[in-house]
């Protein structure tokens, strides 16, 4: 019980300093601006900033575009393609990393494929599919693939055998083996893969929306950029980290959901 | 009962086994020609130094690997596979840290399909007799290395096999634990009545719990020698008697 009053207070103060970081760095930045050392043209104020933020919210930008229209689009964007490849990529994963052969011959091709950088594949799936949502969610989906996909099979290959044998033991088939002994002895592994495309996503969907389109925060900032209103995009990228952190707080909220077993002991310790 | 007459529950007859690697068949002969048998409710314990491979004989009877020659019978019949009239209890306990203690142990009879109000009775009875009411709802995480034990041998019990096979259980855990746990196991066994197949590199624990003992030499295992520990028990662990079979067996291992 003491523990948890004394480590309450580290959290308060450890808050405190994390806060105060932001503070003083947009404090600084603010006065660097008043003073005239930083150009309005390179770097904009936080006041022109928060200014910028409130005309995307209110007016849109570009007019009638309004920060939820973009906040649609790329959620909707994200969603589809993250899911497409979880979709594809833990059942994938498991069957591979439970087959020696199919193990053998994926990997030079996984490696392969998880080394092609996914924005160089834009003009190809453009001559493919065209300018189209299709286009875009697909290469969300490439992006993602890969890192599912390899945590996945590492997942899988990885479980301690003394769980395989304690199911078979206590008789297990196989279709009890593998959702109820294989797919849990993975899933923390998986959630490990799912955390990190989600950061592969955000990557991806900003580059993606700066091609044909105006609606998407990937695009807010490349529709500011010929407008030469900085201001705006500094607004985006703040927009787009406000909504990456959200996803990935959401993300783990359903990772405790799910695992409680694998966070008991911090729970326990905490 | 023409059961009845089979006094040898397990028999294990000429078992040789040999690792491969890879496609070369030079393999590493882990067991050579091995014979025994066990009688019904017999506490038997197999001993030897690591690496004489007394845990791939247990595997072997669990119907985890299968013998490269030889073979094993429980009841007359041949093990293929892994049954329940076999439960086993691993070193590192094998509980699934996915699984509350109430899961773990009603994991196998939900396998075979038992109701759901008899399945909580039975893990009720069992978290009982390993006394560890109130941590029903815990992850195996949560729980320290004696109680996870406990947690596995009930997670056995539940599957009401008659053959109980024990692969080093107390190997991880401290030596007042260990004590402690020993005559808990013997107690369990006494009330459950159970054939109970137990592996150690343990000298003195062997003596504590078995009715026999079963030396293996390594390299390849072999069966050196057997010893049936006539001492009523509770047994001291610093008479006379136990440390004259403790000085035997040491020898016969060495």
């Amino acid at each position: 019980m003491r523990r948890l009053i004394k480590n309450k207070k580290i959290n308060l103060s450890e808050n405190i300093i994390k806060i105060g970081t932001v503070v003083v760095i947009i404090i600084v930045l603010e006065l660097l601006s008043r003073v005239g050392l930083l150009s309005p043209y390179k770097m904009p104020s936080p006041t022109q900033i928060l200014i910028a933020i409130r005309e995307v919210i209110s007016v849109g930008f570009p007019k009638g575009v309004t920060i939820l229209l973009h906040l649609k689009a790329t959620v909707l964007r994200i969603i589809q393609g993250y899911l497409l490849a979880a979709v594809i990529g833990i059942p994938a994963g498991l069957l591979i990393g439970r087959s020696y052969i199919l193990d053998r011959i994926s990997t030079p091709v996984i490696t392969f494929a998880r080394s092609v950088a996914t924005i160089s594949l834009l003009p190809l799936f453009i001559a493919w599919f065209g300018i189209t949502e299709i286009s875009r969610i697909l290469l969300i989906s490439y992006g993602c693939l890969w890192v599912i996909l390899t945590n996945t099979i590492q997942g899988v290959k990885q479980i301690d055998i003394n769980y395989i044998n304690a199911g078979k033991v206590l008789g297990a088939n196989k279709r009890q083996m593998f959702f109820k002994v294989l797919l849990p002895a993975a899933l923390p592994r998986i959630f490990i893969g799912l955390r990190v495309a989600v950061g592969v996503a955000f990557m991806v969907i900003v580059a993606v929306e700066m091609i044909g389109t105006v609606v998407g925060l990937g695009a807010l900032i490349q529709q500011s950029r010929f407008y030469y209103s900085i201001d705006i995009t500094v607004a985006g990228m703040i927009l787009i980290g406000i909504f990456g952190l959200f996803l990935s707080v959401i993300l783990e909220r359903i990772e405790r959901f799910i695992l409680p077993w694998a966070f008991s002991l911090e729970e326990v310790e905490r | 009962m023409i059961c009845e007459d089979v006094k040898n529950e397990v028999i294990v007859d000429r078992v040789t086994k040999k690792f491969s690697k890879g496609k070369v068949d030079d393999g590493f002969e882990a067991l050579s020609n091995i014979s025994f048998t066990i009688e019904k409710n017999e506490f038997v314990t197999i001993v030897g130094r690591s690496g004489c491979g007394k845990s791939t004989m247990l595997n072997i009877i669990a119907g985890l690997l299968s013998p490269t020659e030889g073979k094993v019978l429980i009841n007359g019949k041949p093990v293929t596979e892994p049954g329940s009239d076999r439960g086993m209890v691993f070193q590192n306990s094998g509980l699934f840290p996915w699984l509350t203690v109430e899961g773990n142990i009603e994991f196998g009879p939900k396998n075979k399909g038992m109701a759901k109000i008899e399945r909580q009775k039975l893990s009720k009875e069992l978290i009982g007799l390993v006394n560890l009411e109130g941590c029903e709802k815990k992850y195996p995480r949560e729980l320290s290395g004696g109680m996870q034990q406990r947690v596995a041998i009930a997670r056995a019990l539940a599957m009401d096999p008659q053959i109980l096979l024990m692969d080093e259980p107390f190997g991880a855990l401290d030596q007042l634990t260990r004590e402690s746990m020993q005559s808990e196991l013997l107690r369990i066994w006494e009330s459950c009545k159970k054939t109970v197949i137990f592996v150690t590199h343990s000298i003195m624990e062997a003596i504590y719990l078995s009715d026999r003992i079963i030396v293996f030499s390594s390299n390849p295992g072999r069966v050196r020698k057997e010893f049936k520990i006539n001492i009523h028990r509770p047994r001291q662990k610093s008479s006379v008697n136990v440390m004259k079979y403790y000085e035997e067996i040491y020898e016969a291992i060495n």
